[in-house]
């Protein structure tokens, strides 16, 4: 493995969703069991003046950061999530989740501090710190 | 009519019923498949699963979260930021003791006169050892006001 300490600074291979599926907003609700309609009545949604839109669970949105958590250092690699909410993702969206190495934490657990983020075009719609362990 | 301030903050302390909640493989490969992730190896859970386990664990559900905060209706809530933690992997098929409280509740009016509520809950989860294996803290946004 690297000294931990080149990491400092290194972008992390970003996550790509092509486009925001409706249809897994409906099996997240169901799996959720949450009532909020914003994720699947387009009807409902017309008092928020988004058009004919769904707006995608937030929890949805922060996954993307974890599967490029995961997809970079492994399953089990992320310790700790800090995410903040700042724009609602619609569906067909297209979203990259990505990241860069911040700081190292702890040496003897190879734990480092990455900032992450959720960017629609060049928007950042979450924005947030991930604790992982490096595993390559 | 708006709840009142006070009502609202005396949620501040508020323990939820507290249980236990397994995560069954179905359930899991589903969650995994929303995200768009391939399913992952050695029936690890995906990480997103803190979001509704800890709820549904603790003996809530989001409706009655809702209710709590006497919300409903699309426009009502909104969602803050989460802080999750992880102290071991969380797995298919374990009992997970799930334990939370309202840690905090606040109410603000924005420089433009809007009002929310600022809802912030934790819940731990533990193996029935008494192995902490999560810890997440949520924060809502309970609107009053738009």
């Amino acid at each position: 493995m690297k000294e931990l300490s080149s990491y400092v600074g290194t972008d992390l291979p970003s996550f790509e969703v092509n486009s925001v599926d409706p249809q897994k907003m409906k099996t997240m609700a169901a799996l959720l069991r949450d009532p909020y309609p914003v994720h699947w009545d387009r009807k409902a949604n017309e008092v928020l003046g988004i058009g004919d839109n769904v707006i995608n669970q937030g929890p949805l949105n922060l996954s993307y950061v974890a599967n490029m958590l995961m997809q970079w250092q492994g399953p089990t690699c992320i310790k700790r999530l800090k995410a903040k909410f700042l724009k609602p993702v619609f569906d067909n969206d297209v979203v990259m989740a990505g990241g860069k190495v911040l700081e190292v934490l702890d040496e003897s657990s190879s734990r480092i501090l990455c900032e992450i983020w959720l960017m629609r075009e060049n928007e950042i719609v979450l924005s947030g710190e991930a604790e992982i362990i490096l595993t390559n | 009519m708006i709840i009142s301030e006070e009502e609202i903050l005396a949620l501040r302390g508020y323990k939820f019923p507290g249980g236990v909640r397994k995560i069954e493989h179905w359930e899991n490969w589903l969650l995994t498949d929303c995200t768009t992730a391939e399913q992952l190896p050695d029936e690890l859970v995906h990480p997103i699963a803190l979001f509704h386990v800890p709820i549904q664990g603790s003996g809530l559900s989001i409706s009655e979260l809702f209710s709590l905060g006497q919300v409903n209706g699309a426009g009502s809530v909104g969602l803050d930021g989460y802080d999750w933690e992880y102290f071991h992997p969380l797995k298919e098929n374990i009992p997970y003791r799930c334990q939370g409280e309202i840690i905090d509740v606040e109410r603000i009016e924005t420089d433009n006169g809007r009002i929310y509520d600022r809802f912030v809950f934790s819940i731990d989860l533990s193996t029935e050892r008494g192995l902490l294996v999560a810890r997440v803290t949520n924060y809502w946004r309970l609107w009053r006001k738009r």
